[in-house]
């Protein structure tokens, strides 16, 4: 601890100890309590009480009976906890019988302070903290903690509930690492005492009625068995399981949630599931006794298990199948060859689910869809994947929600009824459609899915995240379609989708909802970074209107539209989708070259966004050397550096080091680093004297901004240019050789006392023009590793520290009451 | 047995993350998802791993509603949605919804640009969170599904703000987010109709405080800058750029008017610009006067209030006024806590010679305000957030002795649970009300009235017919249910001629009634039978069988009683 710390932790101790003093805020607290976490993990907690003996004295104080805060009190048995995590510390603080006054039924446990949920929470983690040793396993036993937490396991306080059962687990771990190692005996005699305690809790918790206790036992299970695989885990299992077998025989299956978790955690430790109690048989069983909304999350787990015999997962992928083919049956339609499917039709307790209210409804289709969208990608998943039925079911669903389904069963149209309009379905459904492009279908199929879809995004009632995520799916689909090998362009069918897409998307380009406008740009850039090189596409995007209003929407008066129609434009004009008629002839009757307009943007937009759209679209059109740019690169770098320089938001002026790194990258040859801000040897010198290498560099006055940017307000800013510069330092360090350094010229000292005047935040007079001699002279003297580490802080670490803290909390004492707690 | 529970993550005896989970008739809803400024790691944000232990958060929320754009109410909103995965609706109104994204961003480069935090949400995740809300318009009930609907109510305390109805059936919940009382010089008053919810959400930031009187505030605030500035000194306002800025910027702007001061006033570019941007697109947020005289002179252009430009930044000068909270960790606590020497970069000590002045100008209703809510919507209990406990306490205990209601305040991640009555609609059939309108009552609203008939239960419909209907569309047939009593009389003379005195007996008490002596010996009043019968051991002892339907209850138990009394003497 810093001397400065030391001295003033026994005036805070005081205040803390002063139930006159009211503590300004419980962060305050959590931040002190941090900084001993800190000490005490790099040291020996049993010095700290020893040198700061006004810490045993607070812990002392607060167990006498006055109107001390809760917060204070919670702090202190976390702290206490936090000390005697070291049995040397816990030792120290047992002499003085501190520990069983803190946490024993003399201290808080008993009084009226135990009615605050944070004390109940601070007594919980401070024991969490102390049980490290098997001195503390002692000290719970005797202290009847244990018989505490079980009781606060059904805490109204979700939170000292949670962390009750954690402990549980924590204790039942602990205690059992001092058993010898190997398979310790069944024999309930044989294990440790406090061990004994907690399983025989959890059996009789099991053998309950009460459906909370029983929820309690089998979460505690659930987190052991999750955490920890060590043998006698086994031997717990093999001994609870018949119990856990006997909730089955309930009906309705008691706390059928945890019962899921619990099954499942065991399933997933290697050692509990080969071992020989039955484990396939209780999920089998567990799978048929749950109802259909339960068992999915089980049917879930069971499918993404990596070994589990083959007939529960063909059981575990009818049931998660179930609803999807009830839906199929309903609505006349064949479930196909596959015999999944088929054996899941009959179901009547999934109809009974799907029909019983419209909740009900949603609720399971929307979670059998997140399922099965889980269960997609996943190597493990079921083969043969029924992926035509599920296609169907999803096009179908998509269907009903619209009304375009007509189905002639009765259960048909009770679902048609129910899902009529249901935007949760829609969005479930379209995100499950999207995840299924990562195969195919038959083609009759795909025609059907890009039809609904299309059905989507015509649809007048379709809602703005109905129609986000119908853009989404329309495009994952468009990108799996079938493609010629070794040609990337869209198959003649996908191009027919696409050109009746295209007056759609015109239409969304226009919606009054930004929200729309926007996800249809979105989607417009996704298209053309992947087929704005194919000729079919370019063909059917310049035949319509799409270029022309993505190009008003420059001019949007949402900040967000505007930016992504500067993407798309970029990416547009990137790929000769978007040509400006230059024509210098009638330069009164021309457009606008769209370089001027972003430039415009660039220079007057009130937001954000849209400049920071235009830096990304002007750095790429650099890297690939844009017709506009590379016309004159110099002028244009000069002008957009100038621009950015200007810029109040950060993140244009970051771009801007961003495009004068790609400029600089291009002027002084290529780099075979893929980090340009890894500063590594360099391993290609410029081809010409270094002094006209820098030459363009310096009349483009990057060296300007990127000195400027060295002592910008914002932090990434200044460090996005340190990197720059002392990259450059690198590269020209091995070839520099040859040019004449004029480190005593005037000019340097010029420079160097602008930069001096920009620390100190002076925004001072341009520098003009450069010479590079200048220029590598003031690279050499500025010491940019220093500044670097400087910057490598955050701006409030100097607030942050553990002294600052300290200060703050003793200069409040007295200032509260004028200036009571506010807030925003 | 339905009920309301409410879970607060954030905000319960607590300022800051507002987070409340509410369950109401198998809805679940979350109001506000607010972030905490006095932390910089996880404990920022709400501990979402509460809201379901099992099963995704889309599934188990039905909504979120944010009430305003301060961070502490929507702070964790693109991390809850982006990062961590709800993909539900989010519900705010219009000018939270515009405005909402400029604090996100704003906080957003805090947190990455002067910390240097890594694993922040980006801005595209605050569009993507952004695109997924539903703008509401004040008191537009908006359907979230077929069952649950919510309506927004001005909330005064910043522009957008609004206190948000719940309702699903009968049930219904008020949360208030955070609201004024009072009108201010830019917005109006919180107000809400008589809707009687459940259990009202209120915060509770000023739960022991009566505010002073405004005016009082405001000229010791223009008195103190006067003074400085008078002196040739300035004044640094270091507030935050929505909201109060508003607030001050008209109040300074109107004091120089009407002062004819020549001093110039900046205010920073950048947020504050954009926010007064806003204020003028949502001039029908503001209060009635600005709204009234905004075709004449819109009182967000300001005449006096330039933008302050970096160049004219030198030595800010003898005074700084805070008009808010500052949390621990910032320079600005450092300051008003009264430290005198500040530690910069570098192990340099500044020395604070400037005046301190602190003042709050927070628009948060005071207790008297709370009060006034209380009855104003009148609900059937109270649930008391953001607010410091000890505060909290003694408010509760005056709610609950001034409306008769019962006040929780738990603290966060405690549950309180509130048993509910629902009421269901019951559909009556034509015929009984035909029958009920034959005895010439009309039916009134106002007045509660008593009504047999049969409840049937069908296809999730509940409706009230007449008995006869009922046995039709049931198809069942009629049962007639009789109570029987027995009573002995002492007469040792025959069946017939006790039946005789019976019936003679009954004739002179119940003259009202229809008393008929049957042939078969046996006596009637209206249903009620009575025969007569020996009894098996003492002849001198008659049996009266006595049976009536429930009909003739009463009649029955009044006719029971007088015959245990005995036959009158004279007649014998």
């Amino acid at each position: 601890m810093d001397p400065e710390c030391s001295q003033l932790l026994p005036a805070l101790c005081a205040v803390l100890a002063d139930p006159r003093q009211p503590v300004a805020d419980d962060t305050c607290l959590e931040k002190l309590l941090d900084w001993f976490k800190t000490i005490t993990k790099a040291g020996s907690s049993l010095l700290l009480l020893q040198e700061n003996p006004c810490l045993v004295e607070l812990l002392c104080h607060v167990l006498k009976p006055q109107d001390l805060s809760s917060r204070v009190l919670s702090f202190s048995l976390r702290l206490a906890g936090v000390f005697a995590a070291q049995e040397d510390c816990f030792q120290y603080l047992q002499q003085g019988e501190l520990l069983p006054r803190l946490f024993g039924e003399p201290g808080p446990l008993g009084g009226a302070a135990w009615t605050a949920p944070s004390v109940r929470s601070g007594w919980i983690q401070g024991l969490r903290s102390l049980a490290q040793h098997p001195s503390a396993l002692h000290f719970l036993a005797d202290c009847g903690a244990v018989d505490t937490i079980f009781s606060l396991q059904g805490d109204s306080s979700l939170f000292v509930a949670s962390a009750a059962g954690q402990l549980l687990v924590h204790i039942l771990g602990l205690s059992m690492q001092g058993l010898a190692e190997g398979h310790p005996s069944l024999q309930a005699g044989d294990w440790p005492v406090c061990a004994q305690k907690i399983v025989g809790h959890i059996e009789e918790s099991l053998h309950s009625t009460a459906v909370p206790q029983i929820t309690q036992a089998l979460n505690v299970l659930t987190t052991t068995f999750g955490h920890c695989h060590d043998p006698w885990t086994q031997v717990l299992w093999v001994r609870l399981s018949p119990l856990v077998g006997s909730l089955l025989e309930k009906d309705p299956v008691p706390a059928a949630h945890s019962l899921v978790d619990l099954l499942l955690s065991v399933a997933r430790s290697p050692g509990l599931s080969s071992s020989s109690c039955g484990l396939w048989e209780t999920l089998a069983q567990t799978l048929n006794h749950l109802s259909p909304t339960q068992a999915g999350p089980l049917a879930l787990g069971i499918l993404k298990l990596q070994d589990c015999p083959q007939v529960l997962r063909a059981q575990a992928f009818v049931i998660l199948l179930q609803p999807l083919a009830c839906v199929l049956k309903a609505t006349g339609q064949d479930p196909g060859p596959s015999d999944v499917l088929d054996s899941a039709t009959g179901d009547s307790l999934t109809v009974d689910a799907l029909l019983s209210s419209k909740a009900a409804c949603v609720g399971l289709l929307c979670r059998t869809l997140a399922h099965l969208e889980l269960l997609q990608p996943l190597p493990q998943r079921p083969c043969p994947w029924p992926q035509e039925p599920l296609l169907g079911a999803a096009v179908t669903l998509l269907q009903l929600c619209r009304g375009s389904a007509s189905p002639a069963s009765d259960v048909g149209r009770h679902l048609c009824a129910l899902l009529l309009g249901c935007v949760r379905v829609q969005r479930a459904a379209l995100d499950f459609l999207g995840t299924l492009s990562q195969e195919t279908g038959p083609q009759e199929l795909v025609t059907e899915v890009f039809a609904v879809l299309l059905e989507y995004l015509r649809s007048p009632d379709s809602s703005p995240t109905v129609l986000k995520k119908a853009f989404q799916a329309t495009f994952r689909w468009l990108l799996s379609s079938p493609k010629t090998p070794g040609c990337c362009d869209l198959e003649p069918h996908a191009l027919l989708v696409l050109r009746e897409l295209l007056p759609v998307l015109q239409k969304r380009l226009c919606s009054p909802c930004w929200e729309v406008r926007d996800s249809g740009l979105e989607f417009l850039t996704q298209m053309t970074r992947h087929w704005g090189g194919q000729a079919g596409f370019r063909h059917a995007l310049l035949a319509s209107e799409v270029p022309k209003l993505t190009e008003q929407l420059l001019r949007d008066p949402e900040s967000y539209v505007r930016a992504s129609a500067v993407t798309v434009m970029g990416q547009l004009s990137s790929q000769g989708l978007h040509v400006t008629p230059v024509s210098p002839e009638h330069p009164g009757g021309q457009q606008k070259s769209l370089l001027v307009e972003l430039l415009h943007i660039l220079s007057t937009d009130s937001e954000g966004f849209p400049r920071r759209a235009v830096m990304q679209v002007f750095t790429q059109w650099l890297r690939d050397h844009h017709a506009d740019v590379a016309g004159d690169t110099e002028q244009f770098m000069a002008r957009v550096l100038q621009v950015a320089s200007q810029d109040l938001d950060w993140e244009v002026r970051a771009q801007g080091l961003e495009l004068a790194l790609v400029f600089l990258e291009q002027t002084l040859g290529q780099f075979h680093s893929h980090c340009p801000y890894a500063v590594t040897p360099p391993v290609a010198a410029p081809a010409g004297p270094l002094a006209q290498a820098l030459q363009p560099l310096c009349r483009v006055r990057l060296f300007e901004f990127a000195f400027r940017a060295l002592f910008d307000c914002d932090r990434p800013v200044a460090q996005k240019s340190c990197d720059l510069l002392l990259f450059l330092r690198a590269k020209t360090a091995s070839s520099s050789g040859s040019l004449q350094e004029s480190r005593s010229g005037p000019d340097v000292a010029s420079v160097e006392a602008a930069l001096q005047r920009w620390q100190a935040g002076d925004q001072g007079q341009p520098l003009g023009d450069l010479e590079p001699e200048v220029v590598l002279a003031v690279l050499r003297s500025v010491d940019l590793e220093g500044l670097r580490g400087a910057l490598a802080e955050g701006s409030d670490h100097m607030e942050k520290s553990p002294q600052s803290l300290l200060q703050d909390m003793l200069a409040t004492v007295g200032v509260l009451g004028e200036n009571e707690a506010d807030c925003y | 047995m339905p009920e309301i529970r409410v879970t607060p993550l954030g905000a319960g005896q607590d300022v800051g993350r507002s987070c409340i989970l509410v369950s109401i008739a198998g809805k679940n809803v979350m109001l506000d998802c607010g972030m905490h400024m006095g932390f910089n790691d996880d404990r920022r944000f709400p501990d979402f791993s509460y809201i379901t232990r099992n099963g995704r958060l889309t599934d188990f929320l039905d909504c979120v509603i944010i009430s305003h754009f301060h961070l502490d109410h929507c702070g964790a909103l693109p991390y809850f949605s982006e990062m961590v995965g709800y993909d539900g609706p989010i519900y705010m109104t219009h000018p939270t919804q515009a405005i909402c994204p400029i604090l996100l961003e704003d906080y957003r480069k805090i947190a990455v640009d002067k910390k240097g935090e890594a694993n922040f949400f980006t801005s595209q995740m605050i569009k993507d969170c952004m695109k997924k809300v539903v703008a509401v318009h004040l008191h537009q009930t908006v359907q979230v599904d077929d069952e649950l609907e919510i309506k927004a109510y001005y909330a005064g305390h910043v522009l957008g703000a609004a206190m948000f109805q719940i309702k699903v059936g009968s049930e219904s919940v008020v949360y208030t987010g955070d609201y004024n009382m009072t009108p201010d010089r830019h917005l109006g008053a919180a107000w809400i109709d008589k809707c009687r919810p459940n259990l009202l959400i209120t915060e509770s930031t000023y739960a022991t405080t009566i505010r002073d009187s405004k005016r009082c505030r405001e000229r010791d605030f223009l008195k103190k800058v006067h003074e400085a500035v008078e002196r040739g000194g300035k004044v640094l306002i270091p507030v935050f750029a929505l909201g109060r800025a508003q607030e001050l910027c008209i109040l300074l702007e109107t004091f120089w008017e009407r002062m004819n001061l020549k001093a110039p006033i900046y205010f920073s570019t950048g947020l504050t610009e954009k926010a007064n941007h806003y204020y003028k697109l949502f001039i029908t947020w503001t209060n009635q006067k600005i709204r009234k005289t905004f075709v004449q002179r819109n009182m967000f252009e300001f005449k006096h209030i330039k933008a302050f430009d970096r160049a004219f930044a030198d030595n800010p000068g003898p005074m700084v006024i805070m008009p808010g909270y500052c949390v621990q960790g910032t320079v600005g606590h450092k300051i008003l806590s009264g430290q005198r020497k500040l530690e910069m970069e570098g192990r340099q000590v500044l020395e604070v010679k400037m005046q301190v002045e602190y003042m709050s100008f927070s628009a948060h209703a005071d207790a008297k305000g709370i009060m006034q809510l209380v009855g104003q919507a009148e609900p059937e209990s109270v649930l008391l957030v953001h607010g410091e406990a000890k505060k909290m306490e003694f408010l509760k205990q005056k709610i609950e002795q001034e409306f008769r209601v019962n006040c929780y305040m738990p603290a966060n991640g405690e549950t309180v649970t509130l048993p509910t009555s629902p009421s269901i609609p019951v559909g009556i059939s034509l015929g009984l009300l035909k029958r009920e309108m034959a005895q010439g009552l009309l039916p009134d609203a106002k007045k509660p009235r008593l009504l047999h008939g049969t409840l049937i239960m069908k296809d999730s419909n509940f409706r009230l017919v007449s008995s006869e209907q009922a046995l039709k569309e049931l198809g069942l047939a009629e049962h007639q249910l009789r109570f029987t009593c027995r009573v002995h009389l002492h007469d040792p003379r025959k069946e017939q001629e006790t039946a005789m005195r019976v019936y003679s007996h009954l004739k002179s008490v119940l003259k009202d009634h229809c008393v008929q002596h049957l042939p078969d010996g046996s006596v009637t009043v209206e249903s009620i039978l009575i025969q007569a019968a020996a009894h098996s051991e003492d002849p001198g002892t008659k049996v009266l069988l006595v049976s009536w339907t429930y009909q003739d209850e009463e009649l029955g138990s009044y006719l029971t009683s007088l015959l245990k009394k005995g036959l009158p003497q004279a007649s014998s």
